[in-house]
């Protein structure tokens, strides 16, 4: 089982991702709604795969990408930033800060599904 | 987003966020409104509306809805422009953006219809983008804050810091360290916020990296940058910290934040010498003044009949006399605590005229001379759309395109002039006078189907027949608006003024209003009692029964004031009994159907009427002096029809009549 932490303050938004994702197998799925939940729940638990928005109500996505990336532990994992259209300049700020993926919303369901897989892959390819 | 992700299992849920989102968006809109008005920059609002306004642009980009995701993404920049600038927003940017919500959420309203979604309207997507240019003002106040934190706070949080201790409360840092086992008992970054939030303002929270050998599990502190005004324990509590992890934050401006010139008026007070009071609690005050009038009604009656008893009474006469002008400072004294500006109440009206004139291509000079005149809030909130219309009217329809003027000699810009003045014992008149074309009395008796008018009288009752308009096509402005009829309705029935006009071609048209200053609102039950409608506050009654007259017991004969009284069966009591038409006056007592019940002094009371009409809150109009009314009848009121209906204080009258069907006999 790998688990995937959908970051993000919209309920429908990580119910729409998480949907996205369901046809990859052996995935399991945990939530969160703010930057700083996020931060929290890497901090204790190691998870495969973020999925993160970038605008969220307390701090937002490149300080959770700044932060996770300061932290020795956190430095390699696999990060998909998703975020809306129009923070055209946050692609760079994002991939900067460590971000591994950068989609706009709106994305199609067989794309995020794609680029997921392909971090998936990356971490997973030493242990098949 | 394709028909691979089922599109449609996620519309209910994004039409129920994005209506949360933009209750958020709302209830920002307005503290910002509060705070541009004293002046002041609002940097948290700000950041709220942007935060909503991201979110919904993102769900609906998701949902494939275009036009909301245009408006969100031009609003959004206007936000972003202002919180760099520390959060300095204009009214006329906030009046736009005030638009897109509302663009917005009729939107949301077409998705939850499944209907297809209008295009954003390009004059709003317009105005957006020329807002977008950055705010007049100044930059945000350089802050002594502490190095690990200086970096991490942007200028509007540095704005909000120094208002924050500007206003008194305490700027302090605290920290919370997450660990697996308080995440497992609840206790995470998200619980420790909304605990937080309950005693203070959260600034900003900073995660930072601890070695784990210094106490922090997880590697992980987080910093809450807070404004309060509780204390450095309460706050250590919530986080489960020792009160060391609380600490003050020196924050010192290092130039006072620049504030608009304009802004406060310097003769008005400072801002120490308000209070604000919540309306329901001046109402209860006005409550109890009212009571305090009826019972000193009956100290007069007590009076008069020890008088008729041949007592000399005359000091005890001059001390009610002194009580009853007391009662009448203290009603008036709290009457007015219920006032509010004219001008606060037309705070809204420049930018309504500026929005209506350019979107109507024409210049317009909106002149308000409401000098410190004042009224009171129910009745200004009653008026303000009778007075928007008049506005509306007075821009789409008075005044003349600027070449039009050029050509009549007249300067291209009008004038629109709102004047407000206090006219004799507790009325309010305004005018609303333009320098227009005037109204042109052919075509509107032609419109109309109606002879040529030949009084001001005449035309008034011609341009208020519902749905009259002298637009050949309804403008995009006043479309939307309500009719002179509905103006009309509001200032004569709803609030018992009067509405006249004047208007000659080529001068203009001046609408004048009169409006009482003060009115009393009211929950009423209306009921039918011999024909005659009337009104009963709905507080005083304690409740409705059907009445079955035969089960109706006899009670003694009639007293020489021929009130007769039976008694009705009530929650296993016997209750004194009187048909209201007999106690009226109005016939003898006959077989009523309902009973309304309600507490004399405690005990119950019952007085039979002919039929419930129904419900809904009136506006009293008192008849004359309290002092000297009526016991019963609290005043007038107008349910919509024109007429003056009695509003009546059964229990007031209640007390006029035996007390029980023995002392009656």
């Amino acid at each position: 089982m790998r688990e995937v932490l959908v970051v993000d303050d919209s309920k429908v938004m990580r119910d729409m991702i998480t949907a996205c994702l369901r046809p990859e197998p052996r995935l399991g799925f945990t939530h969160a709604s703010s930057g700083l939940e996020a931060i929290e729940k890497l901090s204790l638990k190691p998870y495969d795969l973020v999925v993160l928005d970038l605008n969220m109500p307390d701090i937002g996505g490149i300080e959770v990408l700044e932060f996770v990336r300061s932290q020795d532990r956190l430095r390699k994992v696999p990060i998909m930033v998703v975020t809306t259209r129009g923070d055209e300049g946050s692609r760079e700020r994002a991939i900067s800060a460590g971000a591994d993926r950068f989609l706009t919303k709106p994305f199609a369901p067989e794309v995020i599904l794609a680029e997921a897989r392909a971090l998936l892959g990356a971490t997973s390819a030493g242990v098949a | 987003m394709t028909d691979s992700l089922h599109r449609e299992e996620f519309l209910a849920g994004f039409v129920a966020e994005a209506h949360e989102h933009l209750a958020a968006a709302r209830r920002a809109a307005l503290a910002a409104d509060e705070a541009i008005a004293r002046g002041q920059p609002v940097p948290r609002p700000t950041r709220e509306l942007f935060r909503a306004l991201h979110t919904i642009k993102g769900l609906s980009g998701m949902i494939g809805v275009e036009p909301i995701v245009d408006l969100a993404h031009e609003m959004e920049t206007v936000l972003r422009t202002a919180d760099r600038a520390g959060g300095r927003l204009r009214r006329e940017a906030l009046d736009t953006l005030l638009q897109g919500l509302e663009a917005i959420e009729d939107r949301v309203g077409h998705v939850a219809r499944r209907a297809p979604v209008p295009a954003a309207p390009r004059a709003l997507l317009d105005a957006l983008a020329q807002l977008e240019a950055p705010a007049q003002g100044g930059s945000a106040p350089a802050l002594d804050v502490p190095p690990d934190l200086a970096t991490k706070l942007g200028p509007a949080e540095r704005e909000q810091l120094a208002s924050g201790v500007a206003e008194g409360r305490r700027a302090l840092r605290l920290d919370f360290t997450p660990s697996a086992e308080r995440a497992a008992r609840g206790l995470d970054i998200s619980a420790v916020r909304t605990r937080v939030e309950a005693i203070a303002e959260i600034v900003k929270v900073v995660p930072r990296s601890m070695p784990r050998e210094e106490g922090a599990p997880a590697g992980l502190v987080f910093t809450l940058v807070v404004l309060t005004s509780a204390t450095s324990q309460e706050l250590a509590e919530v986080v489960e910290a020792p009160l060391g992890a609380v600490q003050e934050i020196q924050v010192v401006a290092a130039a006072e934040p620049a504030r608009p010139a304009e802004d406060p008026a310097p003769q008005r007070a400072g801002p120490h010498a308000f209070v604000r009071v919540e309306v329901a609690r001046l109402d209860e005050a006005l409550e109890h003044v009212s009571a305090l009038l009826v019972s000193r009604a009956r100290l007069a009656r007590a009076l008069d009949a020890l008088a008729a008893a041949g007592v000399d009474v005359r000091s005890l006469r001059l001390g009610l006399q002194d009580h009853g002008r007391e009662l009448r400072q203290l009603r008036t004294a709290v009457m007015r605590a219920r006032l509010v500006r004219v001008a606060e109440v037309l705070e809204r009206a420049p930018l309504l005229v500026r929005g209506l004139a350019q979107s109507g291509r024409k210049q317009v000079r909106l002149a308000m001379e409401v000098g410190e005149a004042e009224v009171d809030k129910a009745v200004g909130e009653r008026l303000f759309p009778a007075l928007v219309h008049l506005l509306r009217n007075a821009v789409d329809h008075a005044i003349e395109p600027p070449d039009e003027r050029r050509a009549a000699g007249k300067p291209e810009e009008g004038t629109i002039r709102i004047t407000a003045a206090h006219r004799g014992e507790g009325e309010l008149e305004l005018a609303i006078s333009d320098d227009g074309r005037g109204i042109d009395l052919a075509a509107v008796a032609r419109k109309a189907s109606a002879p040529v008018p030949s009084t001001a009288r005449e035309l008034l009752d011609l341009i208020s027949r519902p749905g009259l308009s002298t637009m050949s096509a309804p403008s995009r402005t006043s479309g939307r608006g309500i009719g002179m009829d509905v103006v009309r309705r509001i200032v004569e029935s709803e609030l018992g003024g009067t509405l006249d006009l004047s208007t000659s071609p080529r001068q203009g048209t001046t609408f004048t209003l009169r409006v009482p200053v003060s009115l009393t609102i009211v929950d009423g039950l209306t009921f039918a009692c011999a024909g005659e409608t009337y009104v009963v506050p709905t507080a005083t009654v304690d409740e409705l029964v059907d009445v079955d007259p035969e089960r109706l017991i006899a009670g003694p004969a009639p007293r020489r004031e021929g009130v007769s009284v039976r008694m009705l069966r009530w929650r296993g009591e016997a209750v004194p009994f009187f048909d209201l038409r007999d106690v009226l006056g109005l016939a003898p007592p006959g077989s009523p159907r309902k009973g309304i019940v309600l507490k004399r002094d405690g005990a119950a009371v019952g007085f039979g009427v002919d039929r419930m009409l129904g419900r809904q809150e009136v506006v009293i109009r008192s008849l004359h002096d309290p002092l000297v009314e009526r016991a019963g009848i609290a005043g007038a009121t107008d349910l919509g029809d024109g007429k003056p209906t009695l509003v009546l204080d059964l229990v007031a009258l209640a007390r006029t009549l035996p007390s029980t069907a023995q002392e009656g006999a």
